[in-house]
């Protein structure tokens, strides 16, 4: 019974790191995104106390030499769910994209709006992507776009949120000046957290600064 | 003949000023932690312990930067002596004495403890030497978290400072960001985007307890503890755009301490209450100053044209800060009592400092790796840390 319920979660976390790479829709998404390992040790219960105390096998193993993060120690379950809410703010009824997905995890290319080096001006050759994004926006206002703000990885992380964010009011700014209700648009920002390309390269920056229209 | 003098002239010409530069900058360039320190010898610890105790004190001591470690047997200033056996009510005895090179004895300590306590102790032996030897708190049995892995998994992980018994406090398949030690070490309030959306959550690094503390419309960012440990400030831009708030963790009522259409960011408490924050509102990002309750923001930083994410000393007299110049990122740190401005690193990536509990080393994350500074640029370490690691936070000494 243990093991099948092991088993099982295992596959269930195998299924959600799939899922999650995806740009796709979670009914419930925060409670899937997260593990952790339960920690039952207590400090300071010998003479000599010291942080981690008595079980130092309750936690995740790190393996620094290879560094591969080992599973979840036997004996204990991987906890699902358990991260606080965040039920409501759900992000809507996500429709059918204008243009197709190819059922990869990848957003079409007129699907994303690119910047310049620490910049959130809306490029001209951008406009007709936004254009015919804000016109299916319009036509069908039930459906709901998230647009998620993106930078290059240099600088620091969080003002780097604070620019991706920027970007994707910018963007934001001119749907909505199309006609696009506020209501069907939702903005984040992932700062540098999430390139589209790998690498230190100028042409791996200039991709990663951008705007992702998602549906 | 002549073109090629010409040439040659404008190599040298470019060469002098590329030379130039450099100077500029590797004036404050620091050293490897070397061996000018002081001499001391580690004996083997008998008695079969299944941890390597001299092994641990050694590397622990050497780490430092102010320790020569001398063969066995050698004539040296100091000298560390010890056993670890299986015995006394809880496993183990540890015994270990520290002598001068008259055969004085400076320390004499033992410890009973269980088989796994055994490294801790070491630790906590090395920094009893630091602090005998140096009249400084050592930093041998502290903490650091940082951020591993990204694209695709994160882990938020704790190791020991020399980057051993590493714990992974959360794994997430969706960003973590930011990891903040509350003042007693008990508690992580850091970033997660789990349901793809970032709020700002705070865990029992013991029990693995976890709350939302802020979980507004747009970004939940950059958390960090008043040194009372009773609030935190954060970035919301609920209002429109990035602000700095400070939340009261009894009443969950933040309150807005920065108004202006500029992102405001990366706040860290003064131990006079004041913060201090990123803020782009005069064209890139420098670092300012505000007072307990907000109100009129005072410009810290002018030295090249990026300076952020600020980090405080623990005595208030530091602010360490990522510093970029010639399209390269350093760590560099601002005295606030002598205004004086100084580069730490050689350069590239770096990024995220964050002050040990002693006040004398900044960690810091290349982008890929993690290291450590001296205050002084004086002393340089690199962690041994294997993947990607960034964010790192030491934590402070706690309970």
């Amino acid at each position: 019974m243990q093991n099948s319920i092991r088993i099982l979660m295992a596959a269930a976390s195998i299924a959600l790191l799939a899922s999650c790479a995806s740009t796709g829709e979670n009914t419930d998404p925060a409670a899937q995104d997260v593990t952790q390992s339960e920690a039952t040790a207590q400090p300071g219960q010998e003479a000599y106390s010291y942080p981690y105390g008595q079980a130092p096998g309750n936690y995740d193993s790190y393996d620094t030499a290879s560094g591969a993060y080992g599973s979840y120690p036997s004996g204990s379950q991987p906890e699902y769910g358990q991260s606080g809410q965040p039920g409501s703010g759900q992000p809507g009824q996500y429709g059918q994209a204008p243009a197709s997905l190819g059922g990869g995890s990848m957003v079409s290319a007129d699907r994303i709006v690119y910047f310049d080096f620490d910049s959130a001006d809306i490029q001209p050759e951008s406009q007709t992507i936004i254009e015919s994004n804000a016109n299916y926006l319009r036509g069908n206002p039930r459906i709901i776009t998230q647009l998620e703000g993106h930078t290059d990885e240099r600088g620091s992380r969080e003002y780097n949120i604070a620019l991706g964010e920027r970007r994707a009011n910018a963007v934001r700014q001119v749907m909505s000046a199309m006609g696009v209700s506020p209501r069907q648009i939702r903005v984040v920002s992932y700062g540098e957290e999430r390139p589209a390309a790998s690498g230190s390269s100028e042409q791996s920056y200039a991709l990663n600064r951008r705007v992702e229209i998602v549906y | 003949m002549k073109k090629f003098e010409k040439i040659s002239c404008l190599l040298v010409l470019l060469f002098g000023v590329v030379g130039f530069v450099h100077a500029q900058i590797s004036l404050d360039i620091t050293k490897k932690a070397g061996n000018g320190g002081t001499p001391i010898v580690i004996a083997p610890f008998s008695g079969g312990a299944p941890e390597d105790i001299a092994g641990i004190i050694a590397a622990d001591l050497q780490r430092t930067g102010k320790f020569a470690l001398q063969p066995p047997n050698a004539q040296s200033d100091y000298s560390v002596v010890g056993q670890a056996s299986p015995g006394g009510s809880r496993g183990y005895i540890v015994q270990f004495q520290l002598n001068d090179a008259r055969g004085g004895s400076l320390l004499n300590l033992s410890f009973d403890i269980p088989a796994n306590q055994l490294r801790p102790v070491a630790h906590r032996i090395s920094d009893l030497i630091y602090e005998k030897l140096t009249g400084e708190k050592g930093l041998a049995g502290t903490r650091i978290a940082f951020i591993a892995g990204g694209g695709g998994v994160w882990y938020l992980v704790v190791t020991d400072a020399d980057g051993q018994n590493p714990q992974v406090i959360l794994r997430s398949s969706q960003p973590i960001m930011s990891p903040a030690w509350s003042p007693d070490g008990s508690s992580l309030a850091y970033v997660s985007f789990e349901g793809r959306r970032p709020q700002i959550i705070v865990q029992d690094v013991y029990s693995g307890a976890r709350r939302v503390v802020s979980a507004a419309p747009g970004i939940n960012g950059a958390p960090t503890w008043a040194p009372n440990g009773r609030r935190l400030a954060f970035t919301l831009s609920k209002d429109g755009n990035p602000e700095i708030y400070a939340l009261d963790l009894a009443t969950q009522a933040p309150v807005r301490l920065t108004s202006n259409g500029a992102i405001d960011t990366e706040p860290v408490w003064l131990p006079d209450g004041g913060l201090v924050f990123t803020s782009d509102r005069g064209g890139s990002p420098q670092l300012y100053r505000i007072g307990p309750g907000g109100g009129a923001a005072q410009r810290l930083t002018f030295e090249g044209d990026y300076n952020a994410r600020p980090a405080v000393s623990p005595d208030g007299r530091y602010l360490a800060m990522m510093h970029r110049r010639g399209g390269r990122f350093y760590i560099a740190v601002l005295d606030l009592q002598t205004r004086q401005f100084r580069v730490l690193t050689s350069g590239g990536t770096d990024e995220s400092p964050s002050f040990a509990p002693n006040g004398k080393m900044i960690i810091y994350s290349d982008g890929q790796r993690l290291a450590a500074v001296s205050v002084d640029g004086s002393i340089r370490q690199d962690l041994a840390l294997r993947g990607r690691a960034r964010d790192p936070a030491w934590a402070p000494y706690g309970r």
